[in-house]
């Protein structure tokens, strides 16, 4: 067996990342529609006019799905090691973005979910509780917000680990070990000043 | 060799795990995983779909017909499941004895494997929804008729997230690339 650099096994965790932020999305994407969808459907037997504003929910919660779906999309389409080096860190950083985007989403999808279902069954009995079941529901949708702000800020960390390489590189030639053996501890040693002195 | 060695020492305990499993092991969970979870779902969707059905077409034989279309939405989930794993099956190729553990077929079976298990899983949920909403939907038509057609639009969007999966699990499947043998 030839020997290995340790990034060889990289790709893996950047495609799990991709399959968690898809997966956990559409976890509670599903979630989010069948529950509120049930409640629809229930409330709608007595008030069949209201049916099509009962929607709402439904939307917001396949909207989870889509955050997972162009967050996964991101992520597979970033894992090119032929195009640009993928070391270790990068799945690591791959893994933890689809793991951060997905199970947010789940649990903005439960949400969703179990604010819509109550809040159909309630806007058909007393329609002044629309405006207030829309206003928790984008509170429910801001948490699957809160996972795609950790997303960017782990693809912006990333420049900065790109950066950090490049520096190193120019400040010891290193003609024997190849970019691809540099151990990935020193690197976030690295980074870790680098971000400190940026922030002065 | 001797950087090598070092970094051997450094690097990841997964990854030293990772490197000694073949990649046609993932390759092929990661098929298997996509047409049995898929199947799963569906089935799932089906039996909660079809048990409410035939209950409430008791007093309302009306329904039966319409309301089939739930259980071909959940149909169509097992269908993505066996697309997809037909496809991943076209991905794998055979590889020199000497390249089995080179960079590049390792990450073609990781990719592989992800597709599978993305497509398994979205298929999974997609199923479940698409059936516990079919559900309703044939409640609900017993009792107002006008209701099917309100209903069906819930269940279309419950029904998307297996498209989701199976436009991401083929997106990935092209990066299952095998190193040429010559």
């Amino acid at each position: 067996m030839a020997p290995f650099s340790g990034d060889e096994t990289a790709p893996f965790f950047g495609f799990l990342g991709a399959a968690a932020a898809l997966v956990f999305s559409c976890m509670g994407a599903a979630y989010g529609t069948a529950k509120s969808g049930v409640g629809v459907a229930s409330m709608g037997v007595m008030r069949p006019e209201l049916v099509m504003k009962s929607i709402v929910p439904v939307v917001m919660a396949g909207v989870l799905g889509i955050y997972g779906l162009i967050i996964a999309v991101i992520i597979s389409t970033g894992i090119n090691p032929k195009a640009k080096s993928y070391y270790l860190f990068d799945g690591y950083a791959h893994l933890s973005s689809g793991l951060a985007c997905g199970l947010a989403g789940l649990s903005a999808g439960m949400a969703i979910g179990i604010v819509g279902d109550a809040g159909v069954r309630a806007n058909a009995q007393q329609p002044k509780l629309f405006v207030g079941m829309i206003l928790i529901l984008i509170f429910a949708e801001a948490l699957a917000l809160y996972g795609l702000i950790v997303v960017s800020i782990l693809s912006y960390l990333n420049k900065y680990f790109e950066a950090s390489i490049i520096i190193l590189n120019a400040q010891s030639p290193l003609n024997n070990i190849s970019l691809q053996s540099i151990n990935s501890r020193a690197i976030a040693d690295l980074l870790s000043t680098i971000a400190i002195s940026s922030t002065k | 060799m001797s950087s090598s060695a070092i970094i051997a020492a450094h690097s990841s305990s997964w990854a030293a795990a990772l490197v000694r499993i073949s990649p046609y092991t993932f390759s092929a969970i990661g098929i298997a995983v996509s047409i049995g979870v898929s199947v799963l779902g569906a089935a799932w969707g089906i039996y909660i779909t079809g048990s409410s059905l035939i209950g409430a077409a008791i007093k309302a034989p009306r329904i039966t017909s319409k309301n089939l279309i739930s259980v071909i939405f959940c149909e169509a989930v097992a269908i993505y499941g066996v697309i997809v794993a037909i496809i991943l099956q076209t991905k794998l190729e055979s590889v020199p004895k000497a390249s089995i553990y080179e960079p590049e077929s390792l990450r073609a079976g990781y990719a592989i494997f992800a597709s599978g298990l993305i497509v398994g899983f979205a298929n999974l949920v997609c199923g479940l929804c698409v059936g516990i909403i079919g559900s309703s939907c044939a409640l609900s038509d017993a009792q107002n008729s006008s209701l099917f057609v309100k209903i069906l639009v819930i269940e279309i969007f419950g029904s998307a997230l297996g498209l989701f999966g199976v436009i991401v699990g083929i997106i990935m499947s092209a990066q299952a690339t095998w190193p040429s043998k010559f």
